[in-house]
C-alpha cells in the first residue's frame, strides 16, 4: 500500500509543470478588494496584480482556492491588511518573511498610537484603518515606497501614480467634510451591524455604535439588541445601516425591535465595510466606496 | 507541480492516514460523531488560553483546545455510564454546552477582539506550506507536517503496541475486563489520541475536513470487509485516495481544496454504498431476488413431493395449484431444469433423483428448525443459483 502511495505521489509530481507568468513584471499578491485597488491605483500595467479575496468576502471568513495556492508561491511581493484582519491569514504571512517571500502588511504604515485598542487586550487592534482617508494616503505613501525598493527601475513611475492618487485622496478627504458638514451635529450617529466604522467616527466626527462586536463570527446578545433599540430611540436617530459583507438579519432584527417599541426606523442602506463592490461599478474604487457611503449615511440621517 | 501544491498533498495524505486509524475505532464503537463534538468544544479551551497569554498565536491555545477534547470525552463517558442516555445523545449534551460556554465568555469579556477558533486554528489547507517552522534559521518544512507527522507516529507506535486490547475491548468489552485490561482505559486512550489528532488535524485541514476525514474512509472499509486489519489498511487507501484526487479536483476547478476533498469521500462512499460485493446496495437487491426465487424453487419442489397425481403437476396448471406471486413460474422452471432437479416429460413434471434428495432434506431442517442449514446445503446441489 505505502510503495502504491509513493508512486501515486512521484507520478503527480512529474505530470505537472510550472506555469510562471513571464512579461518581467513583478507578481504581486493583495488580499482584500480594497489592498487590490491602492496597489492597481499605483501600480497600474507594470506590475501583474492578482487578488486574494473577491467583492463582498468578508476577510475573517475567506476560503482559498487552489489556485490561490499557485498565487502566493508565484508572488514577489505580498500586500496585507494585517492587524487580524485576515483572521489566522496575518499570521502565515508574518512568518512567510522567513522564507525569502516579501509580505508587508499595509497597517505597517501607522504609528500604532493613532490606532484604536480593544477596550480589554491592550496589543489587539481594530483593523479597519481605512475609514479614515489620512490613513489611506500614509498608506499610499508607504505601498509606493515599498513598490519602489521592490522594483528600483519603475520607482518614478510609482511615485508619480503615488501623487496623483494623493491628490486624489485629498480632494476625497475635503468633498467628505463638506458633504458631512450639511448634516448637523447632534445627527451625527452611526449605528451598523459590526464594529467597522470607528476610525470613520473619530476622523469625521461621528458617534458609531456596532450591534455585534468586531469579529463578524460573534452574534449580537438579546439585551445589546434591546439597550441599542432604546438608545435609537432616545437620540431620535432616523436611519441605521446594513453592511455588504454582513448579512443583513441582525439590523433587520434591530429595526423591528426599535419599530415594537412604537418609533419607527429606517434602513438607511448598505455601507460597504471589509470589501469593495463590484468591479466596474463606483462603488468598485476605495474613493467611490467612501463617496457612496458618506452619501448614504448624511442623505439617510437627515 | 511546485513544493506548496506538492506538500498540501502530503500534509492532506498524513492527516487522512492519521484520521483513518482512530476513525476506523469510532465507527466500529459508533462513536463516529466524537469528532464533529471535539471540532465544536474546544472552543473554550481556546478562550481560556487567550485569557490566560493574551496571545492568539501562543501554542497554549492549541494545547488548552486539545485538553478541553478530552474533557468533552470525559463528560460524554460520565453522562453514558449512568444508562440513562445514550452515546449520542450523550454527545449531543456535552458538546453545545461547552460551546456555548466558550461563546458566552467572548460575548462577555472579549467582545473587541477577533477571537473565534479560526482565529487561532490554521484550518486551511491552502496556507498550510506557508505556515513554516524553522530550527537556527534553517527551513526544515511546514508547521502542520512536523505537528501532524508526530501525531501520526504516536498514533501508529499505540496502534501496534495496543492492537489485541483496542480489538477486544471494540467489539466484547465484557471479555476484555476478564482477560484483565480495562476497556474504561483503552476508551479513554482511543478518546485522548482521536482528541489530539481532531486539534491537530484542524489545524492543518479545517473542521469540516477532519470529520469527513475520521469517518467517510472507515464507513466505507466498513462496507467492505469484516476484517479488522483489513479495514486499517483499506480506510486509510480511501482516506488517502480521496485526499490526493481531492487536490486535483481542486487544482481543475481552482475550488477549496478542503471541499473538494470532502466531495471526493462522499464520491467515494456513494460508489462502495453502490457496488460493494456482499453490502452494497445493488449486491443486496440482486440477494433479495435471488432469494426469492429459490424460496419458489423449493416451495414448488415440495409441491411436486407432495402430490403424485399427474393434474397436480401439470406444466399449464402449476399457477393454479402454487401460489406464485412474486416470481414467474417460467423461471422458476428453467431453474429447476438447470440444476436438474426436475424433468419434464409431455407436460408432466416429475422430481430427479437429485431433486428428490435436496428437497427431503430440506425437509428435514425445516421440520427440526434449522432453516439456516438451507443456504449451505444451496452451495452443494445447486449448479446455478436463481
Amino acid at each position: 500500500m505505502k510503495n502504491i502511495l509513493v508512486i501515486l505521489l512521484f507520478t503527480l509530481i512529474f505530470s505537472c509543470k510550472n506555469d510562471k507568468n513571464d512579461n518581467g513584471n513583478l507578481n504581486i499578491v493583495t488580499t482584500t478588494t480594497l489592498i487590490t485597488d491602492l496597489v492597481t491605483h499605483i501600480g497600474g500595467d507594470r506590475l501583474n496584480i492578482q487578488g486574494l479575496m473577491g467583492t463582498g468576502v468578508d476577510p475573517h471568513l475567506y476560503k482559498a482556492s487552489e489556485g490561490d495556492v499557485t498565487k502566493l508561491v508565484n508572488a514577489d511581493l505580498i500586500f496585507y491588511g494585517g492587524l487580524h484582519l485576515e483572521g489566522k491569514l496575518v499570521e502565515v504571512f508574518e512568518k512567510m518573511q522567513s522564507q525569502n517571500l516579501q509580505t508587508i502588511a499595509v497597517s505597517d504604515a501607522l504609528d500604532p498610537k493613532t490606532l484604536i485598542g480593544s477596550a480589554y487586550f491592550a496589543s489587539n487592534y481594530d483593523p479597519h484603518i481605512w475609514f479614515d482617508v489620512n490613513n489611506w494616503e500614509l498608506i499610499t505613501a508607504f505601498v509606493v515606497k515599498k513598490l519602489s525598493e521592490a522594483d528600483p527601475e519603475n520607482s518614478t513611475f510609482f511615485e508619480e501614480n503615488g501623487n496623483t492618487y494623493l491628490d486624489q485622496l485629498k480632494a476625497l478627504d475635503a468633498e467628505i467634510r463638506a458633504t458631512i458638514s450639511t448634516l448637523p451635529k447632534e445627527k451625527r450617529i452611526l449605528v451598523t451591524a459590526h464594529d467597522a466604522f470607528n476610525y470613520f467616527g473619530q476622523a469625521y466626527g461621528f458617534e458609531v455604535v456596532g450591534l455585534q462586536g468586531l469579529s463578524t463570527a460573534t452574534e449580537a446578545g438579546v439585551m445589546d439588541v434591546q439597550n441599542l433599540a432604546n438608545f435609537i430611540i432616545d437620540k431620535k436617530i432616523k436611519a441605521i445601516f446594513v453592511e455588504s459583507s454582513v448579512p443583513k438579519r441582525t439590523i433587520e432584527a434591530l429595526q423591528a425591535a426599535v419599530n415594537s417599541k412604537n418609533y419607527n426606523v429606517e434602513i438607511g442602506g448598505t455601507l460597504f465595510s471589509d470589501a469593495l463592490g463590484n468591479a466596474g461599478t463606483p462603488q468598485g474604487t476605495y474613493i467611490g466606496m467612501f463617496k457612496h457611503n458618506v452619501n448614504t449615511i448624511v442623505n439617510a440621517l437627515k | 507541480m511546485n513544493s506548496a501544491q506538492f506538500e498540501i498533498q502530503v500534509i492532506a495524505s498524513l492527516v487522512a492516514i492519521a484520521c483513518a486509524i482512530p476513525g476506523t475505532f469510532l465507527v466500529l464503537r459508533k462513536m463516529a460523531m466524537i469528532s464533529d463534538a471535539i471540532s465544536h468544544s474546544i472552543l473554550p479551551g481556546i478562550v481560556v488560553g487567550f485569557f490566560i497569554t493574551q496571545d492568539l498565536n501562543s501554542p497554549w491555545l492549541i494545547l488548552l483546545a486539545a485538553f478541553t477534547g478530552v474533557i468533552t470525552v470525559a463528560l460524554v463517558e460520565r453522562i453514558q455510564k449512568t444508562g440513562l442516555v445514550k452515546e449520542d445523545t450523550a454527545i449531543g449534551l456535552v458538546f453545545p454546552a461547552l460551546f456555548s460556554i466558550g461563546v458566552i465568555m467572548i460575548a462577555k469579556n472579549a467582545n473587541d477582539v477577533h477571537l473565534d477558533v479560526d482565529a487561532v486554528l490554521l484550518g486551511e489547507l491552502a496556507f498550510a506550506p506557508f505556515d513554516r517552522l524553522s530550527v537556527g534559521g534553517t527551513d526544515i518544512g511546514p508547521k502542520s507536517l512536523w505537528v501532524i507527522g508526530t501525531i501520526l507516529t504516536i498514533t501508529i507506535g499505540l496502534l501496534i503496541a495496543f492492537f489485541k486490547e483496542l480489538k477486544v475491548s471494540t467489539f466484547d468489552p465484557g471479555l476484555s475486563a476478564s482477560l484483565g485490561f480495562s476497556p474504561l482505559i483503552i476508551h479513554y486512550g482511543l478518546m485522548t489520541v482521536s482528541s489530539v489528532t481532531t486539534v491537530g488535524a484542524f489545524d492543518a485541514v479545517g473542521a469540516i475536513l477532519v470529520v469527513a476525514l475520521m469517518i467517510a474512509p472507515a464507513a466505507c472499509a466498513y462496507l467492505l470487509t469484516t476484517d479488522l486489519k483489513k479495514m486499517l489498511g483499506l480506510a486509510v487507501f480511501f482516506g488517502v485516495f480521496s485526499a490526493i484526487s481531492g487536490y486535483w479536483v481542486a487544482h481543475w476547478l481552482d475550488a477549496s481544496i478542503a471541499g473538494s476533498i470532502t466531495t471526493m469521500l462522499g464520491v467515494v462512499f456513494l460508489l462502495i454504498y453502490l457496488f460493494a460485493p456482499s453490502k452494497g446496495l445493488i449486491a443486496v437487491m440482486y440477494r433479495d431476488k435471488q432469494q426469492r426465487i429459490e424460496v419458489s424453487l423449493l416451495t414448488f419442489l415440495l409441491h411436486l413431493k407432495n402430490h403424485s397425481e399427474e393434474r397436480e403437476r401439470h406444466v399449464n396448471h402449476l399457477n393454479e395449484h402454487i401460489n406464485w406471486q412474486k416470481v414467474k413460474s417460467e423461471t422458476v422452471l428453467d431453474l429447476a431444469l438447470k440444476n436438474n432437479m426436475i424433468v419434464i416429460k409431455k407436460k408432466i413434471v416429475s422430481l430427479t433423483e437429485k431433486g428428490d434428495e435436496f428437497t427431503s432434506q430440506a425437509i428435514d431442517y425445516i421440520i427440526t428448525n434449522e432453516d439456516a442449514q438451507i443456504e449451505d446445503m444451496k452451495d452443494d446441489f445447486f449448479l446455478f443459483r436463481g
